[in-house]
């Protein structure tokens, strides 16, 4: 990130280098889905391949890295933050399969049971 | 105090150096992205949780045609970023090719969303709907699929109206270069966002 006002951003060849970069890791995605990986890995996996792309986009496609620090301080650690304050929601989305009733108790009519 | 030296204390004040070193539209974009990537992250984690939360989650997409026509509208989306890239460099240097960098994103952006409706069409047919699973499973997915996938096909959409009436007004030279700037922030934006749709929507349902 430049301290100084808007730089000039790099060449079109460095961004047909990121494209095609870009559209690797897509493949990658899609290699991963058929891999035959356990549920939880391949997801872990595709977050983290879908974090770096968008790190990339946002770094040199919206051109933050060229922009003020005070930019990518001012906006992205909020963003963060609200994001990771949305995962305390899993626990619960946990408990909610937990709480199920069994398929035989859960296809009783409503009100079979008053 | 003279009045000029007022004009020049007041100037002065008006004038002071901008934050950010660049003009008002594009801080605005900036915090109109950060708030919509706030929106598109809850909804994607509503997802993950219904999606946690449903034992009878449905994984109805098939490598052909859903996840190869996944893949094109990647590609179609991704390409459209790189043009968006040459019509800010072209308008930055005066250069007349700008319009025609802009044109090749509109061409790519109605293709998207040409490709999206052909998709959601071919669904409808099928039996899905927002309340509906024809396969049984939790009709949740409906609802997250049409939900999230919507809500992206609405920024392309608007994504591509914004940017043929920024491309109009630019070759009347009605809008300078900044305006073609601040319009690729949010297409880039759009981009980014489907970098996270479709693998979390569209892979993680593939059969």
């Amino acid at each position: 990130m430049q301290n100084a006002a808007s730089s000039p951003s790099p060449g079109m060849r460095f961004y047909v280098v990121l494209w095609a970069g870009l559209f690797g890791i897509v493949i990658v995605e899609v290699l991963l889905t058929y891999a035959h990986m356990r549920p939880l890995a391949l997801t872990i996996s595709l977050i983290a391949l879908a974090l770096i792309e968008a790190g990339v986009a946002l770094m040199y496609f919206m051109h933050l890295k060229y922009e003020r620090r005070i930019l990518f301080w001012s906006l992205i650690p909020a963003l963060v933050f609200v994001l990771v304050m949305f995962d305390h929601l899993w626990p619960d989305a946990f408990r909610v399969t937990s709480m199920r009733l069994p398929a035989s108790a859960s296809s009783t009519p409503a009100g079979g049971g008053q | 105090m003279s009045a000029e030296m007022t004009m020049q204390h007041a100037h002065g004040a008006v004038a002071e150096e901008r934050p950010y070193g660049f003009q008002t539209k594009k801080l605005v974009m900036w915090l109109f992205i950060i708030a919509d990537a706030a929106t598109f992250g809850a909804i994607l984690f509503a997802y993950g949780y219904v999606r946690v939360g449903s034992p009878d989650w449905t994984k109805p997409f098939a490598f052909s045609p859903t996840i190869v026509n996944g893949i094109v509208m990647t590609f179609v989306l991704l390409t459209s970023s790189l043009t968006m890239l040459g019509a800010v460099r072209a308008a930055s240097a005066g250069r007349p090719t700008a319009t025609r960098w802009l044109g090749a994103t509109i061409l790519l952006g109605t293709a998207f969303a040409a490709l999206h409706l052909r998709e959601w069409f071919a669904m409808i047919r099928g039996g899905w709907s927002p309340s509906h699973n024809p396969l049984g499973g939790s009709p949740l997915f409906g609802a997250t699929f049409f939900g999230i996938t919507g809500l992206h096909l609405l920024h392309v959409v608007c994504g591509v109206i914004a940017i043929g009436v920024v491309t109009m007004l630019y070759r009347r030279g009605r809008l300078d270069a900044s305006y073609i700037e601040t319009t690729g922030l949010y297409w880039h934006f759009v981009d980014l966002v489907w970098m996270f749709v479709f693998p979390l929507v569209y892979l993680l349902n593939a059969r």
